[in-house]
């Protein structure tokens, strides 16, 4: 499902001309079959997000090459890009990232407008989706209105309305407590069974690394190795 | 995404700013405002000038009187007229040399001007009535402003016109022909008056009756019979017209735009029609307001561009407010060029509504300086006569708003070109690290 090859990735700061190097990802390998769960832990600062960041293509590797779904993804145009994602990619983040003019049925509705659905289905696939994360009763709700445990459904529903087969999640339990954590996890593992949706997770809780089939660790860029269930 | 999304999307964002987005639509319908009266005034003066040198005839008119051989113009003509580029109609009319004389209860008229025409291609030549209403039988007929003056009754020195209102009145058209005994004799044809045509240009009268082409041929048809008398066959005019072809003796081409008129004479002139128009004539003065109003137009648009700052403005707050929305729309994959297209929605809309807006302005204050303007010559002029021939000072032409209104919408996304631009560069990350 997911293949990153031999990838290097390294930031460049400073002005132009007198620009400083730094290394973050030194030949990372990867692979992530379909249906899997797999969590990727590792010291704040060992290049976890930029992984992510990476395989979202919100940021182009220096060196190698990423498959999705087979297609090498890292050669994609900018705009090609976002019809990949939005057709094959769910998101989460930790600060959920809700647009906060839009009301939580607007915020889950975003993804199906952007594809260009009509607007009876939109109706119907944002309603269920709003009843499947238990929050029927706050659909004109503004994210500032709701909880973080909330919010975080929403920005859940919003990932999930497209159907996607991956989902990435960058410290999905991070701003939540231990309550909405469980919750969450019990979630994304019913997700994975029901829907067999793929999910690649970053986290630095033990909990969160336990879900995973699989978790990956990275320590100064390069993979460390991994334990498997 | 679809348009109709896009549309609500920039209405609702436009919703937030409501006041921001005021004053910038208020500064673009000044500016198109301002644009559209200071052209106005070329069209008015060129208009009140052209009417007043051309007295009244229509200055896209050109008539043609005969081929390249010297005949009066057949159909055949006519349908190689109408196939030149930018002539909009060809009106043909005859004038019936017959001998003839109206008359209404006790009123005659002797030698009146009577045309045969087809009323479809006059009403699209633009001929238009002060009172009633086009033909629609063959019976019914149109006449002049000033019909009523050949309209009299009179024994000796006193002479009085017909003052009561014709429209609607049965007239009898007499033609005079003259029997075996060549006795004076008449045959009547009653006729409906249905409409009166505009009022003309000061100093023109307009006389004439229009009948329709079929009453023509009946009337025709009625005296050639009474010339076939063989002892009456001497008049020539009449065995001539007998043998040939259908023809007419006043064509006229209306061309769709006053500029066209003189591609078109040149296109005449190289086919061998003979022609004359009171436009060509004034050619010079046509390319003179030509400039004028491209000159007055230029300047107009600089107070839109002046506008387009505030759009410019308007737009790149617009962006950066919305910067974190943008990347988080990009990030679950929204497409770079439907963001751009939000943006460049916005600003065409600001344009839009901007120039719609200007445009009502522009026609008010246009419509109460034409209302003024006479009152302020006659106060300082002290004549009265100045006038009575119709100054118009700003005159707003569907072409001028329409022209307006694209330079604003052009001006509008011009302005809005580089923060939609910007809009499609956010960086995704950078804009979803900022707090919410
Ligand atoms: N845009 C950037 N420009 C320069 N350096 C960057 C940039 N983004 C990340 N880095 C650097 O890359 C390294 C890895 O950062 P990254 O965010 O991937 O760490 P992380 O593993 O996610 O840490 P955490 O657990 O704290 O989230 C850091 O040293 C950081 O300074
Ligand atoms: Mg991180």
């Amino acid at each position: 499902m997911i293949q990153v090859k031999e990838l290097n990735h390294q930031f460049k700061i400073g002005k132009k001309k007198r620009e400083t190097i730094i290394p973050v990802l030194k030949n990372i390998n990867l692979e992530v079959s379909k249906g899997e769960i797999v969590t990727i832990v590792g010291k704040s600062g060992s290049g976890k997000s930029t992984l992510l960041n990476l395989i979202s293509g919100y940021i182009r590797p220096t060196e190698g090459n990423i498959f999705i779904n087979n297609q090498n993804v890292s050669e994609l145009s900018e705009g090609d890009w976002a019809n990949f994602r939005i057709n094959h990619l769910g998101f989460i983040f930790q600060s959920f990232q809700l647009i906060p003019s839009m009301t939580a049925y607007q915020n889950i509705e975003l993804p199906l407008i952007l594809k260009g659905a009509s607007e009876v289905a939109r109706k119907k696939q944002t309603l269920d989706m709003l009843e499947m994360v238990g929050l029927s009763d706050y659909k004109a709700f503004y994210p500032s209105e709701l909880s973080g445990g909330q919010q975080q459904r929403v920005s859940i529903a919003r990932a999930l309305i497209v159907k996607p087969p991956i989902i990435l999640a960058d410290e999905p339990t991070g701003s939540l407590d231990s309550e909405n954590e469980q919750e969450l996890l019990n979630f994304i593992q019913k997700l994975n069974q029901d829907h067999n949706i793929t999910f690649l997770i970053i986290t630095h809780d033990d909990q969160v690394a336990k879900i995973g089939h699989r978790t990956i660790i990275i320590k100064d860029g390069k993979i460390q190795g991994g334990r498997s269930l | 995404m679809k348009f109709k999304d896009k549309i609500r999307f920039v209405r609702q964002n436009m919703k937030k700013n409501r006041m921001r987005v005021f004053m910038t639509i208020l500064a673009t319908a000044i500016g198109c405002a301002f644009l559209i009266l200071l052209a106005s005034v070329g069209f008015g003066l060129e208009k009140s000038i052209i009417s007043d040198l051309t007295e009244g005839r229509l200055a896209n008119e050109i008539n043609v009187y005969h081929d390249k051989d010297f005949n009066q113009l057949n159909d055949e003509d006519v349908e190689i007229l109408k196939q030149i580029e930018h002539v909009k109609t060809v009106t043909k009319r005859n004038t019936l040399h017959h001998e003839m004389m109206f008359k209404l209860e006790e009123y005659e008229s002797y030698w009146p001007q009577v045309y045969a025409t087809n009323f479809p291609s006059e009403i699209e030549a633009g001929l238009e009535l002060s009172d009633g209403r086009m033909p629609q039988a063959n019976d019914e007929i149109i006449v002049g402003y000033h019909f009523n003056e050949i309209l009299t009754e009179g024994n000796g020195n006193e002479i009085v016109y017909y003052e009561e209102d014709l429209i609607g009145k049965t007239i009898d058209l007499q033609v005079i022909y003259y029997d075996k005994e060549e006795m004076k004799q008449s045959e009547s044809f009653p006729v409906k008056i249905v409409g009166i045509t505009k009022q003309p240009a000061p100093k023109v009268k307009e006389q004439f009756a229009l009948i329709s082409e079929p009453l023509l041929k009946e009337i025709e048809d009625f005296t050639v019979e009474a010339f076939l008398n063989p002892e009456q066959s001497n008049d020539e005019d009449v065995e001539l017209n007998l043998d040939k072809e259908k023809t007419y003796d006043d064509v006229r081409i209306y061309t769709n735009h006053l500029e066209n008129v003189s591609g078109v004479i040149e296109k005449l002139n190289e086919l061998g029609y003979g022609n004359y128009s009171v436009t060509n004539q004034l050619g010079q003065i046509n390319t003179l307001f030509l400039v004028i109003k491209i000159g007055l137009i230029f300047v107009g648009t600089i107070a839109l561009l002046i506008a387009s700052i505030g759009i410019f403005n308007t737009m790149t707050m617009s962006v950066t407010e919305r910067t974190q929305d943008i990347g988080i729309m990009k990030a679950i994959g929204a497409h770079p060029s439907t963001i751009k297209q939000i943006f460049l929605i916005e600003s065409s809309y600001i344009g839009l509504i901007g120039a719609f807006i200007g445009t009502l302005f522009a026609y008010v204050i246009s419509i109460v300086i034409n209302f003024v303007t006479p009152m302020i010559i006659e106060a300082l002029s002290g004549n009265e006569g100045a006038t009575t021939q119709d100054i118009m000072l700003t005159y707003i032409p569907i072409s001028l708003v329409a022209t307006s209104v694209s330079i604003s919408l052009l001006v509008a996304i011009f302005s809005g070109w580089r923060p939609a631009k910007k809009a499609t560069t956010v960086d995704v990350l950078k804009a979803m690290r900022r707090d919410i």
